[in-house]
């Protein structure tokens, strides 16, 4: 979901705006979260807004926001995972109804959190600590290793149904299984997946974000956007200049794009 | 939340017994103040002297085969028989100087042979301490000590010989009788008061289950709350409605578990009112359907169960769920007759059950209260349903509340 630039933001202000994302499955909170974030960072510009994970995931690789307001549970991926996948590349500020046990790991401070509903005290509180560190931060600076380390044992604990083994896919009259095995990868192609495999290639209405968490994602890894491979058909990734990437495949003639995010995967031992 | 219950319902709390293992108990006081088994003495303002206990001595509380199973089944402690054999020793040696020396091995073989028949008396008596046990060893030992004296009267040439036998014998006698009557009494007392203590904390464990299970879902509070402090910021008609059926919601579920059972109409106006304020908060992403028949509307059921199901269905069903699923609540009769089932089923189209399933608090909760009502003839399963989704189904014998007297 864009939304248009608050009109409320002075055109006068000259310092680079500061963009954000939040994410809330429910409509009331998330357009609580909304206004009271207006009130108190009004130069804050909300780029997106995502009604569950994998929406926010997508919307965070399009509009590579510099903060993220995430839910903590939401369906198809949850606030974690999703920061988990952020890499450091965004503040993160999780918003939840309720502080678990799980929320104590954060108070050191590396990520922060802001209780539902919003009280404007706290998340004034939240935001001054932001903006300290999305001053301080710069493209340089690594992710933080022992924070990525909590998120991965925060999101191991998330109970998820077994990775689908079978994607099915209508080919007019005829439902074709396809076993996730022989797939060589998934690229988003206009209001469809298509699915390439050893044997063909199949269009399926689900989503590319929708099947990022349905997938085993030991095996099938996001390089792009639009772009899910199984690393098993890798045969090599080649760094075309300082920002560009592309994966060779094992037997076959196409390219896929590596994007800017996901290059960190290549790196070479 | 939970002191605030605690509070109000502590008087409830204190009447209120576990129904002995298996039965089905609710709503029976009678049966329950039975299963306490306090005697009705208690009750008595002044002290009464039992003169049954002149002729027939002995404990007047009898105890049950179950009571006897929950709380009599242990041996005596090594302890209470070091002690007992210490005294009999000193007993014996205290004894020895007054036998005449010409039969004092004999005496001595004598009570080392009456040992063993009195050890196994008294563990007889240890194991169920009754007054009719007691009577009947009493006498024994009476009519062994007397046949013995008489048969020693006749075997014995001297005068003097005949009359220290008797006398030593039947002071012998009285001094088993008095034995067999502490070691009773002991016993008896043993095992109430271990009952007693069995009772109370069978109490703290229900009541500690009964608030852990009646713990409102912090994060549906504070997520209907967030939705709620929207529609009141920005003057939403919802606000008032949600309102409305938060208020209902607490008022029905913070009473309801204080309660051994309820009726399936009164649980299910506890669902719905859950039910309206996700519907409000979810919209379009969640679709309930309730389809329950009339002849289950008096079904008396575990307080919260129901709820739980719903509960879970949605946390784990609806909520997980991308694009939104339909919820279905369904309660029919399996069979019109009074001994028929009532099939009791909560499906949604959700999530689905995780790839290793396991119970969480509120299901396993659930599982305690059922298995505390009706024994093995109810059960609890969750299913995966083959078009996507989790089906929760209790199944449990068609129980309506009793007429009133």
């Amino acid at each position: 979901m864009n939304l248009p630039a608050p009109s409320g933001s002075s055109p006068m202000i000259t310092l680079p705006t500061i963009t954000a994302l939040i994410a809330d499955d429910e409509e009331a909170p998330r357009a609580q979260l909304r206004a009271a974030l207006q009130r108190c960072w009004p130069q804050l510009q909300i780029v997106a807004e995502a009604v569950n994970g994998v929406d926010a995931w997508d919307a965070f690789l399009e509009h590579e926001p510099a903060v993220c307001f995430l839910d903590i549970r939401m369906p198809g991926l949850n606030g974690i995972e999703v920061a988990q996948r952020i890499q450091g590349r965004a503040q993160v500020v999780f918003v939840t109804a309720f502080g678990d046990h799980a929320l104590a790991a954060f108070d050191a401070g590396a990520v922060d959190y802001v209780l539902k509903p919003v009280d404007d005290e706290r998340l004034a509180q939240a935001i001054s600590r932001v903006r300290s560190r999305v001053q301080a931060t710069t493209a340089a600076t690594p992710p933080d290793a022992s924070l990525q380390a909590l998120l991965a044992q925060l999101a191991a604990q998330v109970k998820r149904p077994a990775p689908v083994e079978v994607i099915q896919a209508s080919l007019g009259k005829e439902v074709r299984l396809i076993r996730v095995d022989s797939i060589v990868y998934f690229e988003a192609d206009a209001r469809y997946t298509r699915v390439v495999h050893e044997d063909g290639e199949a269009l399926i209405r689900t989503p590319l974000k929708e099947l990022l968490a349905q997938l085993d994602s030991q095996r099938f890894w996001q390089v792009h956007r639009s772009v899910i491979v199984n690393h098993h058909h890798i045969a090599s990734a080649v760094r075309v200049d300082e920002g560009t990437m592309h994966l060779v495949l094992h037997g076959r003639p196409e390219k896929l794009p590596v994007s800017r995010h996901f290059q960190g995967r290549f790196k070479g031992q | 939340m939970g002191d605030i219950r605690l509070s109000t319902s502590d008087a409830q709390h204190a009447g209120a017994r576990l129904a002995p293992e298996g039965g089905v108990h609710i709503d029976t006081p009678s049966g329950i103040s039975a299963a306490s088994g306090e005697t009705a003495s208690t009750a008595a303002p002044r002290e009464r002297i039992d003169w049954s206990q002149l002729w027939y001595p002995g404990p007047s509380r009898s105890f049950t085969e179950a009571e006897l199973a929950r709380g009599g089944g242990d041996k005596p402690s090594r302890t209470v028989l070091l002690v007992a054999t210490i005294n009999l020793v000193s007993c014996f040696t205290a004894l020895m100087p007054l036998v005449p020396a010409e039969v004092a091995p004999w005496t001595l073989l004598l009570l080392l042979a009456a040992l063993f028949p009195m050890y196994q008396v008294a563990m007889w008596l240890w194991r169920r301490p009754t007054r009719r046990r007691l009577l009947s060893a009493s006498l024994m030992a009476m009519i062994t000590f007397v046949s013995l004296s008489l048969l020693l009267r006749w075997l014995l040439p001297d005068q003097h010989l005949r009359r220290w036998v008797a006398t030593t014998l039947g002071t012998l006698a009285m001094v088993c009788a008095m034995a067999f009557w502490i070691i009773t009494m002991f016993r008896a007392h043993q095992i109430a008061a271990r009952l007693r203590e069995l009772d109370e904390r069978d109490r703290a464990i229900a009541m500690a289950r009964q608030l852990a299970t009646a713990q409102i879902q912090p994060h549906f509070l504070f997520n209907s709350l967030a939705s709620l402090q929207h529609w009141v910021d920005s003057g939403d008609d919802r606000a008032a409605p949600m309102l409305r059926a938060l208020t209902g919601y607490l008022r029905a579920t913070l009473p309801m578990f204080n309660r051994d059972s309820l009726a399936l109409c009164e649980e299910l106006a506890a669902v719905e009112r859950y039910l309206e304020v996700m519907q409000a908060r979810l919209g379009e992403r969640l679709c309930v359907a309730m389809d329950v028949e009339p002849a289950a509307l008096q079904q008396q059921l575990p307080p919260g169960l129901l709820l739980t199901l719903v509960e879970n269905a949605i946390e784990h069903g609806v909520l997980p769920s991308l694009h939104g699923a339909e919820l279905r609540v369904q309660a029919r009769c399996l069979t019109s007759d009074k001994s028929g089932r009532i099939l009791i089923e909560v499906r949604d189209s959700g999530a689905g059950l995780p790839a290793q399933p396991q119970d969480g608090v509120g299901l396993t909760n659930s599982r305690a209260r059922l298995a505390q009502a009706f024994g093995d003839k109810a059960r609890l399963t969750l299913l995966r349903r083959p078009e996507g989704g989790t089906c929760a189904q209790i199944e449990l014998p068609f129980q309506q509340p009793e007429p009133k007297a």
